[in-house]
C-alpha cells in the first residue's frame, strides 16, 4: 500500500509545518466565520424581501449554500493548496523547483494532486456540515439511511468533479505561464452558492455545460432533500469518471511542454 | 512632488507588466460578488418591483456600484502590513518623499489598470441587461465629491487599520473583517434600503456605507435631496476620523519600528 503509506506521510508533514505558524489559527477561524456569516446574511437578507424564487425558499437555498460551503472545505483541505503549490504564485512551475518533483519516483498527477494538506480547513469543514444540518432541520424533513447514502455518493461525485475542472484549471499553466488560471475559476466556482436557476439562461449554461460548477453542489442539496433520482445520481457520477480521465489525459499531455524555469 | 509621483506611478507599471494578466484577474474576483448579487436580484425583481426597485434599476445599481467598488478598493492596504512586517519599509522611509506618496501613488496605478478591465466589461453587462437608470445632472454633480470622499474614507480607513501592524503582527485580520462589513452594509449584498431595520441601521451609523453605497445610491437618483448634506456630513466627519486615526498611528508607530529582520 505505498500510495496510501505516501499520503500519510504528506498529511504529517503538512501538519507539522502548519503547527509551525500558530498565530495563523487565529486568522484562519476568523476568515472562516466571516465567510460563513456573509453567506448565511446574504442569505437571509435576499428571504427578507421575497418568499421564494424561481421555486426556492430560504431552507432550500441554505442546504444548498451548507452543500456548497462542505465541497468549499474538502476542497481547501487538499484540492487546492497541491494544485497551488504547482501552479499557484510562486509556485513550483513559476519556480522551476518542479524539476525536482518530477524527478521523483511516483506519478506525477498523483504527488501534485495530494502532497500539500491544509488542516485548518477541517474548521470549515464542521461549520459547512453544521448549515446543512440547521437547513435539513428547517425544511422539516426526515431523512432515509439511503438518502444520507445517496448524498455522500454526489458528494464524492461533485468533489471529483471539481479536482477535475480544477486539474484542467491548473494544467493550462503548461501553456502560458505566469497565468492564474484557478483563480479565474474561484470566481466561476463563487457562482454555485446559489442556484441556477436566479441566474439568466445564457449563464446557466455556461455553468452547467462549459464549466459545469453548477453540478457540484445542486445534485448533492437534491439528495439530502430526496429529490435526486437515481438515474441523476449515476449520471454525475459518471460525468465525475468521464471528466477525471479527461483531466489527467489533457494535463498528461501539457507535462510533456514543461520546460523548466530557466533557460 | 507631482514629478516624483509621476516618477513612482510609472515604475510601478512597468514593474506590472511581467504580471499583466495577474491584476485583469484580481479585477475579475472582486467583480464577482457584486455580480452574483446583481443577477440574483434582478431574477428576483423580474415580476414585479422590490421596495420600489424595478429589474432595470437593480442593473444599474450594481453596474455603477461594480464600478465604485473598484474605484475606491485600496489595494494597498494590504501591502502596508506586509512592509511594515517584513522591514521592507526601509527604503521609503529613506527616500526624500513622503511615504505616503508611496501608497498614493500604487493607489491610481492600479485604479487606471482595474478601471481598464472593468469598463469594458461593463459595458459589455449594461448592453445583454438593460439598466434603466434615471439620470438627473444633479445627482451626476454630487455623485463626484460622494466617490472622491468615499475612496478617501476607505483609503484612509484602511490605511489606520494597515498601521497596526507596528503592533501586532497579524494586523490584516481586521483587513478581512472591513470587506466583510463592506460587503453586508455598504450596498453590496443588497441595496442599504433593502436590508432589516437593524442592519439599516448600522449601515447608516457605520462608516463603512460611505465607502461604496453612497455614491451609488447618490448617482442613481436613491438619496432624498434633504438626506444629501447630512450624508456628505457623516462622510466627512468619519474621514476625518480615518485621517487623524492614521497621522497618530504613523507617529507613533515609527518610534517603534525597528526594521524587523530587515
Amino acid at each position: 500500500m505505498k500510495p496510501l503509506r505516501l499520503v500519510a506521510a504528506f498529511m504529517k508533514a503538512s501538519f507539522q509545518e502548519e503547527a509551525a505558524y500558530r498565530s495563523n489559527f487565529f486568522i484562519s477561524i476568523t476568515t472562516s466565520v466571516l465567510n460563513l456569516g456573509t453567506g448565511v446574511l446574504g442569505i437571509v437578507v435576499l428571504f427578507g424581501q421575497i418568499q421564494s424564487l424561481q421555486g426556492w425558499d430560504l431552507p432550500s437555498t441554505l442546504t444548498l449554500l451548507g452543500v456548497y460551503l462542505t465541497v468549499s472545505a474538502l476542497r481547501s483541505l487538499f484540492i487546492s493548496p497541491s494544485l497551488e503549490a504547482l501552479s499557484g504564485m510562486d509556485g513550483e512551475i513559476w519556480s522551476g523547483a518542479f524539476d525536482f518533483t518530477i524527478m521523483r519516483p511516483v506519478d506525477v498527477q498523483f504527488m501534485v494532486s495530494l502532497r500539500k494538506w491544509r488542516w485548518f480547513a477541517s474548521f470549515d469543514l464542521l461549520l459547512g456540515l453544521g448549515v446543512l444540518l440547521i437547513a435539513v432541520i428547517q425544511l422539516g424533513i426526515t431523512i432515509s439511511p439511503a438518502q444520507v447514502i445517496a448524498f455522500v455518493l454526489a458528494l464524492f461525485s461533485g468533489v471529483v468533479i471539481l479536482y477535475a475542472i480544477l486539474l484542467i484549471f491548473a494544467g493550462l499553466i503548461f501553456w502560458s505561464p505566469g497565468v492564474l488560471f484557478t483563480w479565474i475559476f474561484d470566481g466561476l466556482f463563487q457562482m454555485a452558492r446559489y442556484p441556477l436557476s436566479m441566474y439568466p439562461g445564457w449563464l446557466r449554461l455556461v455553468l452547467t455545460w462549459i464549466v459545469p460548477v453548477g453540478v457540484i453542489t445542486t445534485i448533492p442539496a437534491q439528495a439530502i432533500t430526496g429529490a435526486l433520482s437515481m438515474q441523476n445520481l449515476a449520471l454525475s457520477l459518471g460525468l465525475a469518471l468521464v471528466l477525471v480521465v479527461l483531466a489527467s489525459a489533457f494535463f498528461r499531455h501539457g507535462l510533456k511542454r514543461y520546460a523548466s524555469a530557466s533557460s | 512632488m507631482i514629478r516624483s509621483s509621476l516618477a513612482l506611478i510609472r515604475g510601478l507599471w512597468l514593474s506590472w507588466l511581467q504580471y499583466r494578466s495577474f491584476f485583469f484577474i484580481l479585477a475579475f474576483g472582486w467583480l464577482i460578488p457584486p455580480l452574483i448579487y446583481l443577477l440574483v436580484w434582478s431574477t428576483a425583481a423580474g415580476d414585479q418591483a422590490i421596495a420600489g426597485l424595478t429589474r432595470g434599476q437593480f442593473v444599474a445599481y450594481y453596474l455603477v456600484l461594480i464600478l465604485v467598488n473598484q474605484a475606491t478598493y485600496a489595494q494597498t492596504n494590504w501591502t502596508v502590513g506586509d512592509l511594515i512586517r517584513y522591514g521592507q519599509m526601509n527604503h521609503i522611509l529613506l527616500r526624500p518623499i513622503p511615504p505616503l506618496s508611496d501608497a498614493l501613488a500604487s493607489e491610481f496605478a492600479g485604479k487606471v489598470v482595474y478601471l481598464a478591465f472593468d469598463l469594458p466589461l461593463v459595458a459589455l453587462l449594461a448592453l445583454i441587461l438593460r439598466p434603466e437608470l434615471d439620470f438627473h445632472i444633479n445627482n451626476g454633480l454630487a455623485f463626484i465629491p460622494a466617490l472622491v470622499l468615499a475612496w478617501a474614507l476607505r483609503f484612509f480607513w484602511g490605511y489606520w487599520l494597515a498601521l497596526l501592524a507596528f503592533w501586532a503582527a497579524r494586523a490584516d485580520a481586521l483587513l478581512a473583517l472591513q470587506d466583510s462589513l463592506i460587503f453586508l452594509l455598504a450596498g453590496q449584498v443588497a441595496p442599504i434600503a433593502l436590508l432589516p431595520p437593524a442592519m439599516q441601521t448600522l449601515a447608516k451609523i457605520l462608516p463603512f456605507r460611505y465607502m461604496v453605497a453612497f455614491p451609488v445610491e447618490v448617482l442613481t437618483g436613491q438619496v432624498d435631496p434633504a438626506n444629501l448634506l447630512p450624508g456628505f456630513a457623516i462622510q466627512a466627519a468619519w474621514l476625518a476620523v480615518a485621517v487623524l486615526l492614521s497621522i497618530v498611528l504613523w507617529r507613533s508607530g515609527l518610534r517603534r519600528y525597528t526594521a524587523l529582520g530587515g
